[in-house]
């Protein structure tokens, strides 16, 4: 587990991080999505006791990371994946990691084998493509087989396959208890990768909440429903605890009630059903609801301001269409 | 090239890593890239080829030498006119056993890897210092050796291991020379962290000196030409005559070069401490 109380970063005037307060908990991912130069890596840097904060808190595990025994077995990172020797192989790359570390050396062969490195092991890592490099860079975060894992922006670089591939293993990590934090720029690629996000503009915390909440609570989560008997079907779906609003001609929009209620409430009053489907609201649209719903609901001073959000959000929706 | 489906097996063997661990580590960097070895080759043999070299000129034209030339000629510090090369790279060898860390961006791999950094700076200054004793060791009889072989050749005056001053020239420079020409720029690495700026001020420190000496009132020579690390060295290593106003007697001149080793290395880790890296 990740916790940080009031974690600040000043650089001179800048203000990269603003009294963050959040917890990253085991057995999920946990995504960490903001603009570029919304602080997440230095957050992260803070993380790893890189940076030292300018106030607040950071724990691993409820340590400090200078404090942990061992580190590399407690906690796996990848940072910036180019951040190699150009000159050294790969194998000595790894190897220097795990000695470092106390981690022995048949795990340097292990992890590159994983990450399908094993050919290039005794190649020098300066003509490595961006992918390789990237591939590298999570095999060194797992060389010690931790059970809190931090990847900033670790598809980035990586082909179809080697997303679909870090995906799966980011959910098999979670699904076996470790912690996985995992940074980025794209809300689509949060919106398939992660469980619960936390969302940062200009160094403030935004939201923090499940990705399936999200989703649920916005107003775009709906059931289509197309009866020639709306008018019939409307007011029976609002007794069964529904909001009803009609869209074009025979056609329901209908929140609060699931799928299967309203089949069921059709059939058993012998209603015909044109189509009945669940509508839910990307990731990204509900983002942008929940931003207009903080801009009302934060008016007051620790809370980021509307300029912070409504900024954060643009950003965020533009990479996505960039 | 596809990526295999992972498995992770129980991580057997690792334990908690301590300062040897640290040590491996750093040894293994600074192995397992070219550049070093280049470095080492070319510390020798350029050291020892320009001895020979400038060796063979003198011995060449000695018969063209004027009599009162040749009445002064000293087999001894003669024998060390390639050091000049081999004392540029072992400086080069200091810097960018840091500096390439803090280029790449491996620096905070290896604060990940042993977050006291401490460690990491000491490891660095045990494995480099230790490597820089060694290269001395080889150039500084080597290149005495060959230039006497070559003295000899052409009927010149020459001088052996047994005679004043040879043995003392030799075990200063080797432990003095491979120190602080290695470990010094080390801690300017760290204190800089940039290749170019650090070689700079490094060759600045320790050659600077010895051109401006000259051109400099006796009271800077005594007062603070003479307590700089070079300048300790050579008195030390008997290269600076005592009655000159840069002379320092032995013990002074060990002191004085055991406070820059520790100094510099000092401002190193205080700053390595207080720094994001």
């Amino acid at each position: 587990m990740i916790k940080t109380q009031g974690l600040t970063k000043k650089y001179g005037s800048t203000l990269a991080v603003d009294q963050l307060t959040f917890e990253v908990q085991p057995g999920i991912v946990t995504g960490f999505l903001g603009p570029n130069g919304a602080g997440k890596s230095t957050t992260m840097r803070m993380v790893l006791g890189l940076d030292n904060p300018t106030e607040g808190t950071v724990t691993v595990n409820g340590k400090s990371y200078r404090d942990l025994a061992a580190p590399m077995q407690e906690v796996g990172a990848l940072l910036e994946a180019s951040a190699v020797h150009g000159g050294r192989s790969a194998w000595y790359h790894l190897l220097w990691q795990a000695q470092a570390a106390g981690i022995p050396k048949h795990r340097v062969d292990d992890v590159l084998e994983m990450l399908g490195l094993s050919e290039v092991a005794g190649k020098k890592v300066g003509g490595f493509s961006l992918g390789m490099h990237q591939r590298l860079g999570i095999a060194s975060a797992l060389l010690g087989d931790p059970p809190v894992l931090l990847f900033d922006e670790p598809v980035n670089g990586l082909d179809p396959e080697g997303i679909r591939w870090v995906r799966a293993l980011f959910k098999r990590f979670a699904d076996e208890g470790r912690t996985i934090f995992v940074s980025s720029h794209l809300m689509s690629e949060m919106e398939q990768t992660a469980d619960h996000v936390l969302v940062i503009g200009r160094g403030k915390l935004i939201a923090d909440m499940p990705v399936a909440e999200i989703t649920q609570r916005s107003a775009q989560s709906h059931v289509k429903v197309l009866s020639p008997a709306a008018d019939q079907l409307a007011p029976l779906l609002v007794a069964a605890g529904a909001d009803v609003s009609t869209g074009a001609r025979n056609e329901l929009m209908v929140t609060g009630i699931d799928a299967t209620v309203i089949g069921e409430t059709a059939a058993s009053n012998g209603i015909v059903l044109h189509e009945l489907s669940p509508r839910r609201a990307s990731l990204e649209a509900a983002f942008m609801e929940l931003t207009q719903d903080a801009v009302e609901y934060r008016a007051d001073g620790n809370a980021p301001n509307l300029t912070d959000i409504q900024e954060t959000a643009r950003e965020l929706t533009s990479e996505r269409s960039a | 090239m596809t990526v295999t489906s992972a498995q992770s097996r129980p991580l057997g063997g690792a334990r908690q890593p301590g300062f040897g661990s640290v040590l491996a580590s750093e040894w293994t960097k600074l192995r397992s890239v070219r550049s070093t070895w280049i470095i080492i080759v070319l510390t020798i043999t350029l050291s020892i080829g320009f001895s020979a070299l400038i060796a063979l000129v003198q011995g060449v034209t000695f018969d063209d030498w004027g009599p009162q030339e040749q009445a002064v000629f000293d087999p001894l510090i003669n024998s060390t006119s390639g050091l000049l090369f081999g004392l540029i790279l072992l400086i080069v060898l200091g810097v960018i056993s840091v500096t390439s860390e803090y280029s790449s961006g491996t620096i905070r791999t290896t604060f990940i890897a042993t977050p006291k950094r401490l460690r990491v700076l000491a490891a660095k200054t045990l494995i480099v210092g230790l490597l820089g004793i060694i290269i001395a060791a080889i150039i500084m009889p080597a290149m005495i050796f060959v230039s006497q072989m070559i003295f000899g050749a052409y009927g010149m005056e020459t001088v052996s291991a047994g005679d004043e001053g040879v043995m003392r020239l030799i075990l200063s420079f080797i432990f003095a020379g491979g120190l602080i020409y290695t470990l010094i720029p080390l801690a300017i690495g760290f204190i800089l962290r940039g290749a170019a700026s650090a070689i700079t001020l490094s060759i600045g420190l320790f050659f600077l000196p010895w051109m401006l000496a000259p051109l400099l009132p006796n009271w800077v020579q005594e007062n603070i030409i003479r307590f700089l690390p070079d300048l300790a060295m050579d008195s030390l290593g008997g290269i600076i005559a005592a009655d000159s106003a840069m002379y320092l007697s032995q013990t002074p001149a060990i002191v004085t070069i055991l406070a820059w080793l520790v100094g510099s290395v000092a401002v190193a880790a205080f700053l390595l401490k207080r720094r994001d890296a």
